[in-house]
């Protein structure tokens, strides 16, 4: 009987330490799938393409005032 | 355009710059990621200054629309389209920045809630204020149609702040122009502010060049030069 018990009570300890390490490498894999490169390519096309915009902005005025002025020059 | 207003475009710009490259160190190097939204939280860093420089933008616009339908000066009308159309460009800079953002954080490029849809709202107005200005024959009137736009525009921005207390939105809150004070992390509170000034140079530069050159499209357009600067001989006209 005490033998039983010993024995069971090491399958539930082994249940449980296995369920609970389950757990955390679904946690780990949860916490590296998060850490897929999406989010970062994200952040770069949103910074590069708010830099092209004005910097499309910038080259229209530059190109408007260097014609302008130098139709005034002439 | 005078030495003068050059010479200030060109200070605002470089010290604009520098601003800049530092606030892209804060955000790549220095700023800790934000907890629950990750790295993508970063564009939190372009997405609000350039929203900041939009609605200071439109200001000059209402305030300029303002002075212009009164006086009608021609300044403040160069003054008014110089602002618009930098409001413009920096209202299509959030429009862009923001679905990069909420593609990651709520799984979706564009949602119909009300501070998204106002701001697009706001873009469109604006989109009608240069629409409005060429569409009559007679450019003073099209500059006084355009006027009532940039005053009536305005009023969407205060809409657009308090969209996301007065409705249901998926949109977040304020958190820095709050009545119990801002409850960002004070490094990224930092950035943020960098980040406000670097824009707000940056669009004071752009902006007095392009007064420059609407003032020179204006002279040249009624054959003289504008206030300032001394009459060139007359040339070749193109």
């Amino acid at each position: 009987m005490k033998t039983s018990l010993i024995v069971l009570g090491l399958l539930a300890g082994l249940a449980l330490a296995t369920t609970v390490s389950a757990q955390s490498a679904e946690e780990v894999a949860q916490a590296l799938s998060r850490q897929s490169l999406r989010p970062y390519w994200h952040v770069f096309i949103a910074y590069a393409l708010a830099w092209l915009l004005v910097m499309g902005w910038v080259v229209s005025i530059a190109r408007r005032l260097g014609r302008l002025e130098r139709d005034q020059d002439l | 355009m005078t030495g003068k207003l050059r010479g200030t475009a060109l200070a605002a710009g470089i010290l604009g710059v520098g601003l800049v490259l530092v606030v892209h160190w804060l955000v790549f190097f220095w700023v800790s990621t934000e907890r629950s939204m990750g790295v993508v939280q970063r564009i939190f860093y372009i997405h609000v200054p350039s929203a900041w420089v939009a609605f200071f933008a439109f200001g000059i616009v209402a305030v300029c629309s303002v002075v212009y339908l009164w006086l009608e000066d021609e300044r403040v009308d160069a003054a008014a389209v110089s602002a618009a159309e930098g409001g413009m460009l920096f209202t299509t800079i959030v429009l862009v920045t923001g679905p990069f953002w909420g593609k990651i954080a709520w799984g979706a490029w564009w949602v119909w809630e009300p501070r998204l849809t106002l701001t697009l709202l706001l873009w469109f107005i604006y989109l009608g204020y240069f629409l409005v200005r060429r569409s009559t024959e007679n450019p003073q009137k099209g500059k006084k149609f355009a006027a009532v736009v940039g005053v009536v525009g305005v009023l969407d921005i205060p809409l657009i702040h308090l969209s996301v207390a007065w409705f249901r939105s998926q949109h977040p809150g304020a958190v820095v122009l709050k009545p119990e004070g801002p409850t960002l992390d004070p490094g990224m509170l930092t950035t943020l502010f960098t980040g406000l000034g670097a824009f707000t140079l940056l669009f004071l530069s752009l902006f007095m060049y392009r007064y420059g050159l609407e003032r020179l499209t204006h002279a040249r357009a009624v054959g003289r030069t504008p206030a300032g600067q001394e009459p060139q001989p007359q040339g070749v006209a193109s």
